[in-house]
C-alpha cells in the first residue's frame, strides 16, 4: 500500500451504563499503563448563559474547585495531586468538563471527589470563594486576552459572526462588567439548574476493572437526585450562509497588520463538516497548504497564514483564517490573494495528492488525541453529550477518510467565499494614538475554552 | 447555610487507595550506527505515534561573531528541501506521511523532532535523514526565513512574557556570554544572515559523528537497527570532538528592572537568578522545594497570591537548565513567573518577599513535603504516557550530559528526601536579597510603589 494507514482505525472497546438518576457512564479498558482517566462533561456551556451574565459558566467552573460537603476549599486539588494525579476543568460554548487522570489504584478517590461536588457543592459555596475566584477569573481574562496583542480577536470575530442575541454571540470568558455583576445567588441558581446527574456524562478510561468501576460509580453517584430544572439553550440555528461580508476595522497597538476571518460552516457531526475540515486543511494547515505556499512562500506578504476549524454542534461551525502580514504588505494584497486562492479551489477542487495529505494529517491528529487515556475519555464524553452516542468515536476517522474530492469541492463552493464571512482587519496604531480602546470583550484564542 | 442547600445524597468516607502498580521510568537501549551516530531507543507498547529526537552538537556559543540567530535559521532551513525535493515538495511529503518535523536551536544544541505514525516510520526516517544529510538550504527560502524572523522579533517585542525573558537574560548574564542575548538573534544580527553563512555553519558543525538520535514508540515488528542504517546511516561526515561549554558568568545581586509597557492592564513578573548545574546533588531536593514554593495552585505562592488575594491567574516557580556539563560547571535559571493586575503589582511583590522570608525562617512542613513527593513521583506514569514525553526527557538527558538512568534516579531520591533537605534547597535557591526582578508593565503606574518596597535598586527601561 502506497500510504499504509496507522493501526488507529481498529477502534477502542466501549461499554455504556446508565444509573437510575440519569447519569450516563462510559467505560473503556486499556491496561498498557497503570493509569485511569476520569472525565465528567456537564451539558452546559456559555451558550446557556443569559444577557448580563456572560462568563458565568466559566466562573462557576472555578467555584467547583472551592470545596463541597466533605472536601475543603482547594481540597480537590490537594487530594488529587497528593494521590499523584493531575486535574483541571475547562469551559467552552457547548459544555463544561472536569477531569482527573490518576494512578490506577487511586481511581476511586477521583470518583468520590466528583460525586461530592456534584451532590453537595452548595454546602461549601460562600461569598469568600465567589469574590476570590471573580478576581482570579478577571486576571485570567487580562492575562490571556486583554494584555496580549490580538488577544481579543476571537471575542470580536465571534461577536461579528453570530448576531446579537444568538447564544454563541459571546465567548466563554465573558465580559468584565458581567463578571463584576455575577452574584452568589446567580452561582447557586446555575448549580441548581445545570449540575445534575441527568445532565452529565462520566467516562472512565484506562487500567480499570469495569465491574468494580461501575460499582463505585453506583455507590458514590447513585444517591444524587436527578432533576429536570434545566433550560434548553436558545436555538443556535442560522441560515446556511451569511449572505454578505461583515467587516470590522480594529485600530490597536499591535505589531503588524492582520486579517482574521470566520467563515460560516456546517454543524459538527455532519459529513459536510468533515468535508469542510479537509478543505481548510488543504487550504491552510501546514507548510504545504495553498495559502502558506501563496502568502508566505511566494508572495512573501505574510509571516503566518493558516486556517482552523472551530467545530460547533449547536450552531454553525466556524472556519478560522488568521493572516499576519510581513513587512509593509497591505491588507488589500492579502485580501486579493486569499480570494483568488479560495475561488481557484472552489473552481478546481482538491488534487488527489492534496486530499491524501489532508487525510493523513487529520489521521495523525486523531492518533495524537487518542494516544492518552485522558484524550480518549474526553472524546467519549464529547460524542455522548453532543451526539448522543459515545461509540460514534470509532466511526469518526473512517468517516473523514471516506470523504471524496467532489464533496470537498462542494463545501468550498457553497461556503468559502467572501459573502459568507466575518472579517477583522487590524491596523496598528502608533504609540501616541491612545483613544478608541474597546475593553469590554475577549475570548479564547485556543478555541478550547477557559481552563481553571 | 440553610436547609435550602442541604444535599439529599448519601455520603461515604473518603476511599483508601488500592495497591499501586509498579512503574519505573523507561530505560533506553543504546547502539551506534556505522557512521558514528549514537542511538537511544525505547519500545513503548501501544504508542502508535513514534517520537524521534535528533540532537545536533551545535551550541549557540559556536555562532560566529555578529551572526546571532544563524543556528535558528539553519534549524528552520532543515525543513526547506533536500537534494531531491524542493521546499514545497518536502513539506508535502512529510504531510503525506502524516508526520511533523520541527527543529529549533537552543544554547546546548539544535534539536530536530520527528513525529510519525509507526506504520510510516520508514518514510519519516528517510525524510529526516535527507534533511540532515543533504539539506538544500535554498537561497530564496533562507531570505524568506530571515525576513520572517525579523517580523517575528517585532511580535515578540509586543508579548509581555517574551519581553520579560529577554530583559532578564540580558540583565543576569555577562554581556560576553551568549546566554545574555536572544536565542534567535536580534534584528541587527539576523539582517546579516544569508545562505553562505548558513551553509558555512552547517558544514562546520553538523555531522553524524557528534549527533544522537532517540527513537521511542511502539516498535513491534520493526527491525530498528536495519531501518536506521538504511536511513540515517547513509549520512556521512568527518570525525569531530564533542563541543565543550564555557562556564556561565553572570551577576544576580538583587535589583529591579521595569520594562515600560504603557497602558498594560497587567504586570508580567519574572524574578530570577542563576542556579546550579543539573548535575549538582541538590537537584532532586531543589525540585521538591521549588514545587512546594510554586509548583501548583495549592503551593505557597498561589495559596496567597491567587487563592487568598486574587492578584493573579497563577504564579509558578521553576528551575530550567541552561548549559550543563559533566563536571557540574553548567548553570540553570531559577525563577518565579506570572502576571498580576497592574494595581496589585507592589502588593503581590510584597507578599512574594514575605512568603520567601517566612519559608527561610520556618521551613516547609512535613505535610507539604509528603503531598509534593506523592504528586511528583505518583504523576510520573501519566507524565510519561506518550512516546513524545519519554523521548523528550531522554533527549534532555543526552543534551545535558546526564546518565540514561538520571530521571529514574531522581524519582528514587525524591521518594526518600527528608523535609529539611527540601527546605534547605529551596531557601538556597530563592534568597530574597539575590533576586533580579523584571517587571513588564506600565511604569508610570507601578514604579513608585515598587521603589518603596526596598527589594533592590529600580531601573526603568523602554
Amino acid at each position: 500500500m502506497a500510504n499504509p494507514a496507522p493501526a488507529s482505525s481498529r477502534g477502542i472497546a466501549i461499554t455504556e451504563h446508565r444509573l437510575a438518576n440519569g447519569l450516563r457512564v462510559v467505560l473503556s479498558e486499556d491496561h498498557l499503563t497503570p493509569v485511569a482517566a476520569v472525565c465528567l462533561w456537564y451539558d452546559v456551556g456559555s451558550r446557556h448563559e443569559v444577557k448580563g451574565r456572560t462568563g458565568l459558566a466559566h466562573l462557576f467552573e472555578h467555584l467547583m474547585f472551592q470545596g463541597s460537603a466533605n472536601v475543603s476549599n482547594n481540597g480537590h486539588f490537594e487530594l488529587v495531586q497528593g494521590a499523584g494525579g493531575s486535574l483541571n476543568g475547562t469551559t467552552s460554548f457547548e459544555r463544561t468538563n472536569y477531569f482527573e487522570t490518576m494512578p490506577a489504584h487511586q481511581l476511586e478517590l477521583a470518583l468520590w471527589l466528583e460525586a461530592d461536588r456534584m451532590g453537595s457543592l452548595l454546602v461549601a459555596l460562600d461569598e469568600t470563594s465567589m469574590e476570590n475566584q471573580r478576581d482570579v477569573v478577571k486576571n485570567e481574562r487580562r492575562q490571556r486576552y486583554d494584555n496580549v496583542p490580538y488577544g481579543t480577536a476571537f471575542e470580536k470575530l465571534t461577536a461579528l459572526s453570530f448576531p446579537d442575541g444568538h447564544p454563541y454571540h459571546h465567548t466563554p470568558i465573558g465580559s468584565m462588567a458581567d463578571l463584576d455583576a455575577a452574584t452568589l445567588e446567580d452561582a447557586r441558581a446555575f448549580f441548581r439548574t445545570y449540575y445534575a446527574p441527568n445532565n452529565a456524562v462520566l467516562s472512565v478510561v484506562g487500567d480499570i476493572d469495569p465491574e468494580q468501576t461501575v460499582a463505585w460509580v453506583e455507590k458514590y453517584f447513585g444517591s444524587i437526585p436527578g432533576h429536570d430544572g434545566k433550560q434548553p439553550p436558545r436555538s443556535g440555528e442560522l441560515p446556511a450562509t451569511i449572505g454578505r461580508e461583515l467587516r470590522e476595522p480594529v485600530h490597536e497597538d499591535v505589531p503588524s497588520r492582520a486579517l482574521m476571518a470566520a467563515y460560516r460552516l456546517p454543524h459538527d457531526g455532519t459529513r459536510e463538516a468533515d468535508a469542510a475540515d479537509l478543505a481548510l486543511t488543504i487550504l491552510g494547515s501546514g507548510e504545504s497548504s495553498r495559502l502558506y505556499n501563496r502568502l508566505v512562500r511566494r508572495d512573501r506578504t505574510a509571516v503566518a497564514a493558516g486556517f482552523g476549524l472551530l467545530r460547533l454542534a449547536g450552531a454553525p461551525s466556524l472556519g478560522w483564517l488568521d493572516v499576519k502580514t510581513s513587512g509593509d504588505a497591505t491588507i488589500a494584497q492579502i485580501d486579493a490573494a486569499v480570494d483568488e486562492e479560495l475561488a481557484r479551489f472552489a473552481a478546481e477542487g482538491p488534487t488527489a495528492a492534496e486530499l491524501e495529505r489532508a487525510q493523513a494529517q487529520i489521521e495523525r491528529e486523531w492518533l495524537d488525541r487518542l494516544t492518552t487515556v485522558a484524550g480518549r475519555a474526553d472524546e467519549l464524553c464529547r460524542y455522548a453529550v453532543l451526539f448522543g452516542d459515545p461509540k460514534l468515536l470509532n466511526d469518526a476517522l473512517p468517516k473523514v477518510l471516506d470523504v471524496t474530492a467532489e464533496e470537498v469541492q462542494a463545501v468550498a463552493q457553497a461556503r468559502l467565499h467572501p459573502d459568507n464571512r466575518a472579517v477583522l482587519v487590524y491596523e496598528p496604531t502608533t504609540a501616541d494614538d491612545t483613544d478608541d480602546t474597546d475593553d469590554d470583550t475577549a475570548t479564547d484564542a485556543s478555541q478550547e475554552g477557559a481552563a481553571v | 447555610m440553610s436547609t435550602d442547600h442541604a444535599p439529599a445524597m448519601t455520603f461515604h468516607p473518603q476511599p483508601r487507595p488500592g495497591t499501586p502498580s509498579p512503574w519505573a521510568f523507561p530505560a533506553p537501549e543504546r547502539a551506534s550506527l556505522g557512521n558514528g551516530i549514537t542511538v537511544l531507543h525505547c519500545h513503548r507498547p501501544g504508542q502508535q505515534l513514534v517520537a524521534v529526537e535528533v540532537l545536533l552538537d551545535v551550541p549557540l556559543a559556536a555562532e560566529p561573531e555578529g551572526l546571532d540567530g544563524v543556528a535558528a535559521i539553519l534549524a528552520r532551513a532543515l525543513n526547506e528541501g533536500t537534494d531531491t525535493l524542493s521546499a514545497e515538495e518536502f513539506a508535502a511529503e512529510l504531510e503525506r506521511a502524516g508526520a511533523t518535523l520541527d527543529a529549533h536551536a537552543d544554547h546546548p544544541c539544535i534539536r530536530v523532532s520527528l513525529e510519525v505514525p509507526a506504520s510510516r516510520l520508514q518514510r519519516g526516517l528517510s525524510l529526516l535523514a535527507d534533511a540532515l544529510r543533504a539539506p538544500a538550504l535554498p537561497e530564496d527560502e533562507i531570505e524568506r526565513l530571515v525576513a520572517n524572523r525579523l517580523d517575528e522579533i517585532v511580535h515578540e517585542q509586543a508579548n509581555p512574557a517574551r519581553r520579560a525573558a529577554k530583559a532578564l537574560y540580558a540583565e543576569l548574564f555577562d554581556a560576553a556570554d551568549r546566554l545574555s542575548r536572544p536565542r534567535s538573534g536580534t534584528a541587527d544580527t539576523v539582517k546579516s544572515i544569508d545562505r553562505a553563512a548558513v551553509k558555512a555553519f552547517y558544514d562546520a558543525h553538523v555531522r553524524p559523528a557528534t549527533s544522537t538520535v532517540v527513537v521511542v514508540g511502539d516498535l513491534t515488528g520493526t527491525d530498528l537497527p536495519a531501518l536506521l542504517e538504511s536511513t540515517l546511516g547513509t549520512w556521512t561526515g568527518s570525525a569531530a570532538e564533542a563541543s565543550v561549554h564555557a562556564p556561565v558568568t553572570g551577576d544576580d545581586h538583587g535589583r529591579v528592572v521595569i520594562v515600560d509597557r504603557p497602558g498594560s492592564v497587567q504586570t508580567q513578573l519574572l524574578i530570577g537568578r542563576i542556579g546550579p548545574d543539573r548535575h549538582d546533588p541538590v537537584w532532586a531536593a531543589q525540585i521538591l522545594g521549588t514545587y512546594c514554593l510554586g509548583g501548583t495552585l495549592t503551593s505557597r505562592l498561589d495559596r496567597v497570591l491567587r487563592e487568598e488575594k486574587g492578584y493573579t491567574y497563577g504564579v509558578r516557580s521553576f528551575a530550567q537548565p541552561l548549559r550543563s556539563a559533566a563536571d557540574g560547571s553548567g548553570r540553570s535559571l531559577l525563577a518565579i513567573s506570572g502576571s498580576v493586575d497592574t494595581a496589585s503589582t507592589a502588593p503581590a511583590l510584597e507578599d512574594t518577599w514575605k512568603i520567601l522570608r517566612l519559608l527561610a525562617a520556618e521551613g516547609l512542613t512535613d505535610a507539604e513535603r509528603d503531598e509534593a513527593v506523592q504528586f511528583l513521583v505518583g504523576v510520573a506514569p501519566l507524565k510519561y504516557e506518550t512516546a513524545g514525553s519519554v523521548a523528550g526527557t531522554l533527549a534532555d538527558q543526552v543534551e545535558q550530559h546526564l546518565a540514561d538512568d538520571y530521571q529514574a534516579e531522581v524519582y528514587r531520591q525524591l521518594a526518600e528526601l527528608p523535609t529539611a533537605a527540601a527546605t534547605e534547597a529551596v531557601v538556597a535557591a530563592f534568597p530574597p536579597d539575590r533576586l533580579v526582578t523584571v517587571l513588564v508593565g506600565d511604569a508610570a503606574a507601578i514604579a513608585e510603589d515598587v521603589r518603596a518596597l526596598g527589594i533592590g535598586e529600580v531601573t526603568v527601561v523602554s
